[in-house]
C-alpha cells in the first residue's frame, strides 16, 4: 500500500526549473532513498513534501489526500516530520526541550490551563519530561538532557535532530542527508536507529543521502534526481547497475570506462 | 472638494518633489546598507540630523569669518555641503567600525544589531543636543537664510483650473544637487569597480570574500557614501527649512526608510522612486485629507498617512514595487 | 555581581552566615533609612537587599517569602516615618508598573524574538480606557450611561485594561506578524507612533480622547470605601499586580506555550516543521504580552489623575525595551533588575547628580552649563547603555539560564514506566 504519492510535481523559481514532474510512490513502512548529484533538486523536493515551498503545479497525497496547500505546520500535524540538511536545532534550548517541542502536537496543554495549574496538565507535562527522556534514551543523548542543543557535538546534533522528529510520532519521517559528516562509527549506529524506527516504531522513512553505502544497505527502493528530473528507479541492484545514473554522477564516458 | 484638490496642485507637487528628493538620498542609505548588511540602520536618520548640524555649524563659521558677504553664497553652499558630507561620511565608517563590525565577526542574531543601531541613534541625537545647546542654549538652531528668494509660477493664466504656485530659489538647489548626487551615485555603483564590488558583496558576501574582494572595506565604503548623502542632504534639508533640532532624523528617518521598502529594499533606483512618490504622497495629504475628510482628519495626520504605507507595503508586496521576491534557503 | 558573589562566598562559606549577614543588611540599611535626614541612598540599599536575597543559598519558598515581606511590609513601614515617604513609594509603584511592562516585553523580545518598538501603545490603550470612562471625557460622545463611572470600577477596568490591549496586540499582529523578522521592528515602530498621534487627534470629529490637551480629574480607585490617592496606597496595587504578572510568566515560561515561542526565536523553519503554528504563536505572544502593559496603563491612569499622549512617545518604548536588554532578554529576574535599574536611574540617581551639580555650582561657583545635567543626558546615558550591552553583554546582568530538569528522577520515573509497560503487555498476553 503506498502511504505518500507523488504526482508530476514541479517547482520554478522565477524561470528556473528546480523539479519537474516527479512521480514516487512510496510504500508503507519502507526505506526510500532519494539521491542524486548536488543541485538536482532533492532538498526542493523535501521542502515541496512539507509545505515550506509551494509546488508550480503536481500534486502530492499522503493516504490519498492531498496536502497541496497546507501550511508546513499543518503538514506536521498530518503526521510527516523532517530533519534538515543544515541542521535546524532550537540551539537555546535545552536538549530535553528540543525534543519536548516535537512532541507539542500530541500534547494538548491550553496555556490557561497551565496558569490554573490544573492536574491534568501538570501530570501531561510530566509525562511529556519522561517520554522525550526515553527517545533520548534512544538516541543515544541521556547523558545531555540539560545541555544546551547548541553546544552538542555535530553528531550528537544530527541524532537530536531525528530524536525530535520521532518525538512528533510520524508518519513519514524526511530525512535530509543524516549521515552527513558523520565519521563510521556515528553512521552505523545511525543506521541501526533507522532501522529501529522502521520496526519498532512502523515509521514510513524517506532520505537524501550522499553515502551510498549507506544508501545501498538500508533502501528498499531508490529514486534518482538529476537536474530537477527523475533519471531513474528502482531496488538498490537496479540502481547500481543502471547506466543514466552512473553518467550522472560521474559523467558521460564513465560508463564506457568502466 | 476636486477644484479644491485641482487648484493646489501645483503647488502639492513642487512641496512634494522637495521633500521627495530629501526622501529620496536618505533612503538611499537605508537601501545600501540593507542591500548589504541585511540590517535596518536605525542611526542613519541620525546621520542625516547630524550632517545638517555640522553644515549649520560650518555656516555659522564663514559667516564669522565674514566669508557669506564676500563670497557668492553659492560657493559657501559648496564648502559647507562638501565638509558637511565628508564629516558624515566618516561618522558613518566610525559607527560601522564600532557598532556594527563586532557584531558580524561574533556572528550575533540580527536582533541585536538592531538594537546597537537604536542606542547608536539615541547617542547621536543626545550629542548633538548637547553641543547645540552648549553653544547657543538651545538645541533649536535657526539657519541663517540663503537662497531664500521667491519665485512665483504663474500656472493660472496657462490652465486656469490651477492657483499659481511659488517656490524659494533653496528648491532649485536642492533639486539640482539630489540629482546630480543620484545620477552619480547610479554611475558610481553600475560603472565603476568599487560599484560592481558592492553588487557583488551585496548578492553574496561569502563568495565574493573568496573572489580577493575586500568585503569590510567595501562594507565602509559603502556606509561612507550612504552616510555622506545622507549628511549631504541634511545641509539641504537646512536651507530649505531653515529651523533644525537634534529630532528630525527620527520620524524623517522611518519615511525614508519607508521609501527605500517602497521602491524595493536593496534596489536604489526604487528607492529614489519610492521616496519621490512617498514625498508627493504625503504632501498631497497634508494639504488635502482635511478637505477629503471633510474636516475630520487634518494634516496632522500626514505622518500616520506615511506609516500606513510602510505597513500595507509590507504586508502586501513585502519586497517593493521594484524589488524581487526572496527566497528563505531551507 | 561576581565580586559581590565573591565577597559572599569569602564571608560566609555556610548557609547560616549568609543568613545573618543578609538580616544585618536589611537591619542597617533599614536603620539608616529610619534615622538619616536624607535617606535615598539608604533607601536604595534596603531594595537592592532584594538581589542579594536572590544569590543566597536559601531554598526558593524561603526567598520568595523574605522578599515578598521586605517590599510588602518593611519597606513601607520603614519609609513611612521618612519626610520623602510619598516620594519612595512613587518610585517603588514606578519600579512596579515598569517590571510588569518590561516582563511583558520581555515575552514578545526575550522569548519569542519579536523586536516590538512600540510597545508604549498597549500601556497607552490600557491609560486611556480607564481615563476616558472614569473622568467626564466618556459623556462626549458615548450615547448612555453616566461618567464619569465611580471609583469602584477601577479593579474591573484593570481586566478591561488587559482585554482591551490584547486585542490591540492581536489587532495588530494579524496583519504585521507575517511580515519577515527585522521589518517587525519598523513596524511597530509605526504602529506606536500611528497610536499616538491618534490619541493626540481625536478630540475631532468626536471628541474621544480630547485631543492635546489631554483627560484631567480622573477618578482615583476606591477600595471598600477608602478612595486611594497616595502613591503609598498605589505601591500596593502595583505591588500586586507586579506578583500576578511574575506568576504567570514564570509559568508560561516552561509550558508548551513557552517552548513554542522560544523554538519560533530559535528557528522558525523547524519550528513550523515540528507542527508549531507560527502566527498564533506570535499573537499569543504579543496579546499576552499586551495585555501586562494594558493592566499597569489602567494603575499609572489612576494614579497620575490625568493622561495625555506625551506619556507614550518611542522613548519610552525603547526606554522598556533598555530594561529588558539591559537585565538579560528571556530572564525573568533580570528583566526585573533591568527594570529597576532604569527607573531608579532616571527618577532617582540622575535627579540627585543634577540637584547635586547645580548646588555645587551655585555654592563653589563652579560653573556646570545646564546643557550638561544628567537628567538631560537620557538618551546618551540610555544610548550607551544600549551599545555597551548589545556589544559586549548580549546575555545582560542577569543572564536567562533554562530550567534544568532532575535527571536522577527522571530516569528512576522512566524505568518505572518500563515496568508498568511490561507489565501490562506480560498480563495482557497472559489473559
Amino acid at each position: 500500500m503506498n502511504i505518500l504519492e507523488v504526482k508530476n510535481l514541479t517547482k520554478q523559481f522565477g524561470g528556473l526549473t528546480a523539479t519537474s514532474n516527479i512521480n514516487m510512490n512510496v510504500e508503507k513502512n519502507s526505506i526510500t532513498a532519494v539521491i542524486g548529484p548536488n543541485g538536482a533538486g532533492k532538498t526542493t523536493f523535501f521542502n515541496m513534501i512539507t509545505a515550506v515551498y509551494k509546488p508550480t503545479s503536481g500534486d502530492i497525497l499522503l493516504n490519498g489526500k492531498s496536502l497541496i496547500g497546507l501550511k508546513p505546520h499543518q503538514v506536521s500535524h498530518f503526521g510527516i516530520t523532517r530533519t534538515f540538511q543544515n541542521i535546524r536545532l532550537f540551539n537555546d534550548m535545552t536538549v530535553l526541550e528540543n525534543v519536548m517541542v516535537g512532541m507539542h502536537q500530541n500534547l494538548k496543554a491550553h496555556w490557561v490551563g497551565t496558569l490554573l495549574q490544573l492536574p491534568h496538565i501538570r501530570k501531561m507535562e510530566e509525562a511529556a519530561k519522561v517520554d522525550a527522556y526515553d527517545i533520548l534514551k534512544y538516541v543515544g543523548l541521556e547523558d545531555y538532557v540539560n545541555e544546551n542543543a547548541g553546544n552538542l557535538a555535530y553528531g550528537a546534533q544530527r541524532r537530536l535532530e531525528i530524536g525530535r522528529a520521532m518525538a512528533a510520532k510520524p508518519k513519514i519521517l524526511l530525512l535530509d542527508e543524516p549521515a552527513a559528516g558523520m565519521n563510521p562509527k556515528e553512521t552505523e549506529r545511525l543506521t541501526n536507529l533507522i532501522y529501529d524506527l522502521r520496526s519498532k516504531l512502523n515509521v514510513t522513512i524517506i532520505l537524501i543521502e550522499h553515502d551510498m553505502k549507506l544508501v545501498m544497505k538500508i533502501s528498499d527502493f531508490i529514486y534518482v534526481l538529476d537536474h530537477g528530473e527523475l533519471i531513474a528507479s528502482g531496488k538498490p541492484d537496479e540502481i547500481r547497475n543502471n547506466t543514466r545514473v552512473i553518467e550522472a554522477y560521474l559523467g558521460k564516458g564513465a560508463v564506457a570506462n568502466d | 472638494m476636486l477644484a479644491h484638490i485641482l487648484q493646489n496642485l501645483p503647488q502639492v507637487l513642487i512641496d512634494g518633489l522637495t521633500l521627495g528628493v530629501v526622501y529620496a538620498v536618505v533612503a538611499i542609505g537605508y537601501t545600501m546598507v540593507y542591500g548589504i548588511l541585511e540590517l535596518i540602520n536605525f542611526a542613519h536618520g541620525d546621520v542625516f540630523m547630524t550632517g545638517a548640524f555640522i553644515g549649520a555649524i560650518v555656516l555659522f563659521l564663514l559667516m564669522g569669518m565674514g566669508f557669506l558677504s564676500a563670497m557668492p553664497a553659492l560657493i559657501v553652499f559648496l564648502i559647507v555641503i562638501v565638509i558637511a558630507a565628508i564629516a558624515t561620511g566618516m561618522l558613518g565608517v566610525g559607527i560601522e567600525r564600532v557598532a556594527y563590525r563586532p557584531l558580524r565577526r561574533k556572528n550575533a542574531p540580527k536582533l541585536i544589531a538592531l538594537i546597537t543601531s537604536i542606542g547608536i541613534s539615541f547617542v547621536l541625537e543626545d550629542a548633538v543636543r548637547f553641543i547645540a545647546e552648549l553653544k547657543t542654549g538651545n538645541y533649536i538652531v535657526t539657519a541663517p537664510s540663503m537662497f531664500n528668494h521667491k519665485f512665483n509660477v504663474d500656472v493660472h493664466s496657462v490652465i486656469p483650473f490651477f492657483n499659481n504656485a511659488t517656490f524659494q530659489a533653496s528648491f532649485l538647489l536642492v533639486l539640482i544637487v539630489t540629482v546630480v548626487m543620484l545620477v552619480s551615485l547610479d554611475l558610481f555603483v553600475n560603472k565603476t569597480k568599487w560599484g560592481m564590488a558592492m553588487r557583488a558583496v551585496a548578492q553574496d558576501r561569502d563568495t565574493a570574500s573568496l573572489m580577493t574582494i575586500n568585503v569590510n572595506r567595501v562594507i565602509s565604503v559603502t556606509f561612507f557614501i550612504g552616510s555622506a548623502l545622507g549628511g549631504a542632504t541634511g545641509v539641504l534639508f537646512m536651507i530649505q527649512y531653515g529651523t533644525i533640532d537634534p529630532y528630525i532624523g527620527f520620524i524623517l528617518g522611518i519615511k525614508a526608510f519607508t521609501a527605500a521598502v517602497l521602491g524595493g529594499i536593496g534596489n536604489i533606483r526604487g528607492a529614489m522612486f519610492g521616496g519621490v512618490m512617498l514625498g508627493l504622497l504625503e504632501m498631497f495629504a497634508a494639504a488635502n485629507l482635511s478637505v477629503i475628510t471633510h474636516g475630520a482628519m487634518g494634516a496632522e495626520y500626514k505622518d500616520v498617512f506615511a506609516f500606513i504605507i510602510l505597513i500595507l507595503v509590507l504586508i502586501f508586496k513585502p519586497e517593493g514595487l521594484f524589488g524581487k521576491a526572496v527566497v528563505e534557503k531551507v | 555581581m561576581t565580586t559581590l558573589s565573591a565577597l559572599f562566598e569569602k564571608l560566609a562559606q555556610s548557609k547560616k552566615n549568609q543568613i545573618i549577614l543578609f538580616v544585618a543588611y536589611v537591619v542597617l540599611t533599614g536603620a539608616g533609612l529610619f534615622l538619616l535626614p536624607d535617606s535615598t541612598i539608604a533607601f536604595l540599599l534596603l531594595l537592592f537587599s532584594i538581589l542579594i536575597l536572590y544569590y543566597l543559598n536559601v531554598n526558593l519558598r524561603a526567598k520568595w517569602i523574605t522578599g515578598i515581606v521586605i517590599l510588602a511590609a518593611i519597606v513601607p513601614f520603614i519609609a513611612s516615618h521618612s519626610d520623602s515617604y510619598q516620594t519612595y513609594m512613587e518610585v517603588g509603584t514606578l519600579v512596579g508598573i515598569y517590571c510588569a511592562m518590561a516582563l511583558g516585553l520581555n515575552i514578545v523580545v526575550g522569548f519569542a524574538g519579536l523586536l516590538d518598538l512600540g510597545f508604549i501603545a498597549f500601556f497607552a490603550v490600557g491609560a486611556y480606557s480607564y481615563a476616558i470612562f472614569a473622568s467626564g471625557q466618556a459623556s462626549k460622545f458615548m450615547p448612555f450611561g453616566h461618567y464619569p463611572l465611580p471609583g469602584d470600577t477601577f479593579w474591573l477596568f484593570i481586566i478591561v485594561g488587559a482585554i482591551v490591549a490584547a486585542i490591540f496586540g492581536i489587532l495588530l499582529g494579524v496583519p504585521v506578524l507575517r511580515v519577515r523578522g527585522d521589518y517587525l521592528a519598523i513596524v511597530t515602530l509605526g504602529f506606536g507612533e500611528i497610536i499616538r498621534i491618534l490619541l493626540n487627534n481625536m478630540d475631532h470629529p468626536i471628541n474621544i480622547t480630547n485631543g492635546s490637551m489631554g483627560i484631567a480629574s480622573i477618578a482615583p480607585p476606591n477600595f471598600f470605601g477608602i478612595s486611594i490617592g497616595s502613591s503609598s496606597q498605589f505601591y500596593y496595587i502595583a505591588f500586586g499586580i507586579f506578583l500576578v504578572v511574575i506568576y504567570v510568566v514564570r509559568k508560561l515560561e516552561n509550558s508548551k506555550l513557552g517552548r513554542s515561542w522560544k523554538a519560533v526565536r530559535d528557528n522558525e523553519i523547524a519550528a513550523q516543521a515540528m507542527g508549531i503554528p507560527l502566527v498564533k504563536t506570535k499573537l499569543a505572544a504579543f496579546a499576552i504580552g499586551a495585555s501586562f502593559s494594558g493592566m499597569m496603563g489602567v494603575i499609572f491612569a489612576a494614579k497620575q489623575m490625568f493622561v495625555d499622549a506625551t506619556s507614550f512617545t518611542y522613548l519610552e518604548s525603547t526606554m522598556v525595551l533598555v530594561m529588558v536588554i539591559l537585565g538579560g532578554m528571556g530572564s525573568v529576574p533580570g528583566v526585573i533588575l533591568g527594570a529597576a535599574v532604569v527607573i531608579i536611574l532616571r527618577t532617582q540617581v540622575l535627579t540627585n547628580i543634577s540637584n547635586w551639580l547645580s548646588t555645587m555650582s551655585s555654592n563653589y561657583g563652579i560653573s556646570i552649563p545646564p546643557a550638561l545635567s544628567p537628567e538631560k543626558m537620557q538618551l546618551l546615558i540610555f544610548g550607551l547603555l544600549l551599545i555597551i550591552f548589545a556589544l559586549y553583554r548580549t546575555q545582560g546582568l542577569i543572564p536567562h539560564k533554562n530550567r534544568k530538569v532532575d535527571v536522577e528522577l527522571l530516569k528512576k520515573e522512566s524505568a518505572e514506566a518500563a515496568r508498568a509497560r511490561e507489565k501490562a503487555t506480560s498480563g495482557g498476553a497472559k489473559s
